[in-house]
């Protein structure tokens, strides 16, 4: 279907973002080519615009202006990216107005949420403080964004529960909410199926193949087992439908020399609502890998070694009950060469434990700052109008551009009026 | 004997030459006020270059127009010629000779405006508006060089409708300054940029801004051998840095300073900041004012790193302001959005001005 010409994205499909709406082909052909030649003066002067008219629109639909200016830099630089600062532009709107209640169950709003929460490290986290903060509650596409994040995760059961909850919401629309339901638990007892029929077909070629992620079967008298430990997303590849996750993952259990911790297992204690908690911390969005702070240094004592190898404590915790052996020519332990001064070299100070920055914490900051209220210094200036597109404006861009509408707006009336008196003198 | 012809009609007219006997906000400091001030905002003063006798003042506002007085000696000042352009007019600067004037706008065009015929003819055009304009005279050429927030530097041959070069930018250019061989652009998110105009402007340096709020305004100064050397760069929230090019000691030489905020040393209250709005160096002395929208404006000593003087808090801000030739005359034009325009000469060498004020200002730095 697409002519010779105007197959250039197929060239470079790999670097286009899909995008849930679809794109516009042409726009789409017109940001390839012109991407080749850089920035060009066209796309900057529609920024501008875009730019400009958040900071002077009076109107009643702030948040038109945002959507508009979002959904352009999606066509427009189909890579996503730093130069689109989309992530930076999603922040922005979406901080904007978490407080105007009316937006809460917009359906461009909760779209903007969605599309925020798909940028954050943690999706989960986002989706459970939009339902804190009462964010789309009543909107569909919410529930369903939120129910194929936990399916990705494998997680089915809570992908249900979702749907469920915004059943008892009345979520609007509500036939498309029962139809994606149901195409949820499609998908899920037709994997139920698959995963029985692979199972029957094991019981019956049981020397056929060697089954993935199956147990090694051993041969020979000896009885060592080879374990197989299996945890998250494997499990439940091979489980047997939602029922017998557990079976599955105590029969692990049993092979095991050690329990497997299995989140799911955990979840289903868990009561089945999911639980609303008020969020007044933020949430850890990032998974942390080294959960230790960093501490001082000179606070830590390190095991300093003797001329001959023994590594000697120079404070013991408690006094060891036998006798240590010391050799008869053992030197007193040697002071380590290299002090640090902390005062002196500023590489191995202590380090203040770092903010991890993420979205979504930057969200939670810029609530309790505007609720804190708490102000040391006053920017005398419209600092909210300056910087609130994704780049900044001067004074003096915000008052040509507002000059620049007045004169529009002149004209237009002007024009009415021309037309009105050529209407009368005929 | 005029300079120019025939003077076209300005406005309204103006009341009152001198500033009035009573004290008032409008004029605390009892300054000259300038007839015929423009109907809107003033976005850029320039007074008349040492090669022309006598003192003329170039401004250029928010109505569109440009005007130009002449300052007599007795304080005098005398509306003598106007031009218009279609958009907002964002910045004025004089030839070298003294013979023409040239001025941008928000209607992205520059004009020449040649004072003798009175006369104006469009030499520039950008894709946006022009926020800066300087005039170059160098050895072996003499250009124009107009900074727009197109993201691009334009220098032009005032013959020739094409530029001579256009250079790119990172970002939209706010402000500018050029004193040969050097030139220095801010541009938006804080970017900073070092031209040599040596045989042909070309771009010298990238610099790590000194400051963290967005650059206002930028002011070249100049070492004793009267070579530029650094600037002084002011941000929106009352801050100007102080920069030298190639110092000895870049950690000491380098610094930035308060100003243009109120409740100095009360930490009580909330600390109100205020955007530095223009910077001038006094032509003789190297000291430099600022002016800010505070409503006030401020002598400083950079060398010695104090404040000389403060003014009065006018009722409005203070939007642009400059020296004449010879430093006498310090002309600050206070204006609000839309609203009550007016531009005042602050003469360094009025009998009744606070003696010990100029002679901070008077004496040379060591």
């Amino acid at each position: 279907m697409a002519e010779g010409g105007d197959a250039d994205w197929e060239l470079s499909k790999e670097n286009i973002q899909p995008l849930r709406r679809g794109r516009a082909i042409s726009a789409l052909n017109q940001a390839l080519s012109q991407q080749q030649d850089g920035p060009s003066s066209a796309i900057n002067q529609q920024k501008q615009s875009f730019e400009s008219e958040l900071r002077i629109y009076e109107g009643d639909d702030p948040l038109d202006v945002w959507d508009r200016y979002i959904k352009w830099t999606e066509q427009t630089f189909p890579q996503g990216g730093k130069e689109s600062n989309l992530a930076m532009l999603l922040e922005r709107a979406v901080t904007r107005f978490t407080e105007e209640q009316k937006y809460h169950n917009d359906p461009r709003y909760v779209d903007l949420w969605i599309k925020f929460a798909e940028n954050c490290p943690e999706p989960l986290d986002t989706y459970r403080y939009m339902q804190a903060k009462a964010i789309g509650v009543t909107q569909t596409s919410f529930y369903i964004a939120w129910s194929e994040e936990y399916e990705k995760q494998g997680n089915f059961r809570q992908a249900d529960m979702i749907y469920q909850e915004g059943l008892k919401n009345c979520a609007e629309p509500q036939d498309k909410l029962l139809h994606f339901h149901k195409a949820l638990q499609a998908r899920v007892s037709r994997q139920v199926m698959t995963s029985m029929v692979m199972d029957d077909s094991d019981d019956e070629a049981k020397h056929a193949e060697r089954v993935s992620l199956a147990d090694l079967k051993h041969r020979g008298k000896k009885k060592a087992i080879a374990p197989v430990n299996r945890v998250g997303a494997a499990v439940k590849s091979n489980s047997q439908g939602l029922q017998s996750q557990g079976a599955l993952a105590s029969n692990n259990a049993a092979n095991s020399r050690f329990v497997v911790f299995d989140e799911n297992k955990i979840h289903s204690d868990e009561p089945a609502e999911p639980k609303v908690e008020s969020w007044m911390a933020p949430p850890p969005a990032r998974a942390k890998e080294n959960e230790q702070k960093p501490e001082k240094w000179c606070d830590v004592k390190m095991p300093q070694r003797s001329r001959f190898g023994h590594t000697l404590t120079s404070l013991p915790p408690s006094k060891p009950t036998f006798q240590p052996f010391v050799e008869e020519s053992d030197q007193p332990p040697t002071m380590t060469p290299c002090k640090i001064n902390p005062a002196v070299n500023t590489v191995l100070s202590a380090r203040k434990p770092c903010k991890e920055e993420t979205p979504l914490k930057r969200l939670q900051e810029h609530h309790q700052q505007a609720e804190a209220g708490k102000v040391q210094e006053q920017s005398m200036y419209c600092k909210e109008l300056l910087l609130s597109g994704a780049t900044e404006f001067c004074f003096e861009e915000l008052r040509a551009e507002r000059y620049r509408q007045k004169i529009a707006q002149d004209s237009g009336t002007r024009g009415q009026m021309d037309q009105a008196s050529a209407g009368t003198a005929n | 004997m005029s300079l120019f012809g025939t003077s076209a009609g300005f406005g309204t007219g103006g009341t009152g030459v001198f500033g009035s006997t009573t004290t008032d906000s409008h004029n605390p400091m009892k300054d000259v006020e300038v007839t015929s001030p423009p109907d809107d905002s003033i976005s850029c003063l320039a007074f008349s270059p040492p090669t022309m006798p006598g003192n003329f003042l170039i401004g250029g506002s928010w109505a569109n127009d440009v005007r130009c007085w002449e300052v007599q000696d007795n304080g005098q000042t005398v509306p003598k010629a106007q031009q218009m352009h279609t958009g907002p007019v964002l910045d004025v600067c004089w030839s070298d000779d003294g013979s023409k004037v040239f001025t941008a706008s928000c209607d992205k065009t520059a004009k020449m405006w040649d004072l003798n015929s009175n006369q104006a003819m469009q030499i520039a055009q950008h894709d946006g508006p022009i926020k800066s304009i300087h005039w170059i005279k160098a050895p072996n050429y003499s250009c124009i060089m107009t900074g727009s927030w197109d993201k691009t530097l334009k220098f032009w041959d005032t013959r020739s409708p094409n530029p001579m070069m256009s250079l790119q930018m990172p970002e939209r250019c706010y402000c500018a300054d050029v004193v040969y061989p050097m030139a220095v652009v801010a541009t938006a998110e804080r970017g900073l940029i070092v031209y040599q105009l040596e045989n042909q402007p070309s771009e010298f340096r990238r610099i790590d801004s000194p400051l963290k709020h967005q650059h206002r305004c930028v002011a070249i100064f100049k070492d004793k051998q009267n070579k530029p050397t650094g600037f002084a760069l002011g941000s929106i929230e009352g801050r100007v840095a102080i920069h030298y090019i190639n110092p000895p000691n870049p950690a000491k030489d380098n610094f930035t300073f308060k100003c243009h905020r109120s409740n100095g040393t009360n930490t009580a209250t909330p600390q109100d900041i205020y955007a530095v709005n223009a910077i001038s160096f006094h032509p003789v002395h190297g000291t430099l004012a600022t002016v800010g929208s505070d409503g006030r404006f401020s002598f400083w000593d950079k060398d010695a790193r104090t404040k000389l003087k403060t003014s009065e808090q006018l009722d409005q801000p203070i939007t642009a302001c400059c020296f004449n030739n010879n430093g006498n005359i310090f002309a600050y034009a206070s204006s609000y959005d839309w609203s009550k325009v007016r531009v005042r000469l602050y003469s360094l060498l009025c009998a009744e001005r606070d003696k010990n004020t100029l002679s901070e200002i008077n004496k040379t730095t060591s």
